[in-house]
């Protein structure tokens, strides 16, 4: 790993998390979701976060994008960037079309609604809803939301992208296309964090990976070497 | 987003924006056959006396619970995106103000209707729906967080609007119980009885408002927005948590 020469734009500095839940248990429901997790992004890297489901990926992202405060510990963000949480269903309203849900999404994102309008037009394209975009979006099926998503996601700029578990979604010629748009965002000078629990994908895309496992990371370094730590955490 | 989840809203009902209007209206006539037709009170006008203090009560009572209950709700949105915590309640907050417009034109006719006419009090409309805004907006902050950090108070808060619809004087007349201590009581210890009050001095008696009172309340009620807002800023990721989690 030779990024002593790159610059930093996100640092985690042994953040941890934890929150109370309800007392459900004799125990005190105290929930440790991260425990004193470091590490650093460089500009224009793909980061890979690999790991089983409930390790704590998605709350990693949630710090890293600023929509949840570490208990104890830093997260510092280089001054100016913007960052954004690329997932899936980004909390539709079912009851408004395809349309207005993307425009709301991109607006919630950060972008002006002039910015946002201007998106649209692409959105409907890409995601080959055709009619289907000016329907609410109650009528639609499982996949058509999830093209929609990411869509929607995949179109809005940021500095640091936060992908969360989204390429599994949609049928495969759809699956193919997704993936192909995220390889072009990621041969470009985009920064990006790829959360997810599948090797394939984490092998094709990113530079370095990370290995999480309950809460604190276990492996990091060299994709390969990484993912193989993960196989290994599989067989367990 | 206000008006795309009132034009969504609408959608919803064969009767669609029909409701905004006719929802009021059914309370108001429940209010009607019990407190005139069954009970006869002897209020005079007793339809307008009504409508101006239920109308006006509805636009608080329902605005600040829908408001209040807004952040829990829009968890999805919350695990995904930093967003301003007070956009929550203020779009809900948009959309019952866009439905009030509707419901207070109503009851412009109505009063007409009954021979009440504009007159130059009227204007005081102006600074009392602003202190009216500024409560709802205020009171819905609150209640947001409140119920962001403990579930329980969506039932409190539910609980005070029943007590709130009958101790602010909509069915009964504040000015006329036996008491004059205990109207001066009322008005200063329940902002919702002096508001609903004024609205009536101001259409149906052409008489100004006091006027400190009103400002006094307005001031509260916009440091107390202010405040609200400033600790929900702040907070923000504390609340996003806390939506999360629970």
């Amino acid at each position: 790993m030779n990024g002593n020469d790159r610059t930093v734009l996100l640092k985690l500095d042994e953040v941890s998390l934890s929150y109370r839940s309800k007392r459900t248990s004799f125990e005190h429901g105290q929930h440790r979701v991260l425990n004193r997790v470091s590490l650093e992004l460089y500009e224009g890297e793909t980061l890979g976060i690999i790991g089983r489901n409930g390790v704590g990926k998605t709350t990693m992202l949630q710090l890293m994008a600023g929509i949840l405060a570490p208990t104890e510990g830093r997260v510092w963000q280089m001054p100016g960037k913007s960052s954004s949480l690329l997932t899936l269903g980004l909390g539709f309203k079912p009851d408004i079309s395809g349309r207005d849900n993307a425009l709301l999404a991109a607006m919630l994102q950060g972008s002006t609604q002039q910015q946002a309008k201007s998106y649209l037009e692409d959105i409907k394209a890409f995601a080959e809803l055709g009619d289907s975009f000016e329907e609410p979006v109650k009528t639609y099926s499982a996949g058509m939301r999830a093209r929609l998503g990411f869509t929607t996601a995949l179109m809005t700029h940021v500095d640091i992208l936060l992908v969360d578990e989204v390429l599994s979604v949609g049928d495969a010629q759809f699956r193919a296309k997704a993936e192909s748009a995220m390889k072009e965002r990621i041969g470009g000078e985009q920064t990006v964090v790829f959360v997810s629990h599948m090797d394939g994908q984490i092998e094709n895309l990113c530079d370095r990976a990370i290995l999480l496992e309950r809460g604190a990371v276990a492996a990091e370094g060299d994709t390969a070497r990484v993912l193989k730590a993960y196989r290994e955490t599989l067989k367990r | 987003m206000a008006i795309m989840a009132l034009r969504a809203d609408a959608s919803k009902y064969f009767l669609g924006y029909v409701w905004w209007v006719l929802e009021p209206l059914l309370y108001v006539g429940v209010f009607f056959v019990v407190f005139n037709v069954i009970l006869k009170s002897r209020t005079e006008d007793f339809l307008v006396f009504l409508m101006c203090g239920k109308l006006a009560f509805i636009w608080f009572s329902k605005s600040v619970f829908q408001a209040s209950t807004s952040i829990v709700a829009a968890k999805g949105l919350i695990g995904k995106i930093n967003a301003p915590k007070t956009l929550f309640p203020l779009a809900l907050i948009q959309e019952g103000l866009y439905r009030q417009a509707a419901v207070f034109s109503l009851l412009f006719v109505v009063l007409y209707g009954y021979g009440y006419a504009p007159s130059a009090s009227w204007i005081w409309l102006v600074p009392l729906l602003l202190v009216n805004y500024l409560m709802i907006v205020a009171c819905s902050f609150l209640g947001a967080c409140l119920v962001c950090m403990v579930r329980d108070f969506s039932l409190v808060i539910s609980l005070g609007m029943t007590f709130l619809l009958f101790t602010s004087g909509i069915f009964w007349d504040v000015n006329d119980l036996a008491d004059p201590q205990m109207t001066q009581l009322v008005l200063t210890v329940n902002p919702v009885a002096f508001i609903l009050d004024c609205y009536r001095q101001i259409l149906m008696y052409q008489t100004a408002p006091d006027a400190l009172h009103l400002a006094l309340l307005g001031a509260v009620f916009a440091a107390l927005t202010a405040v609200m807002a400033v600790v929900m800023h702040r907070g923000s990721q504390f609340l996003a948590l806390k939506a999360l989690s629970s």
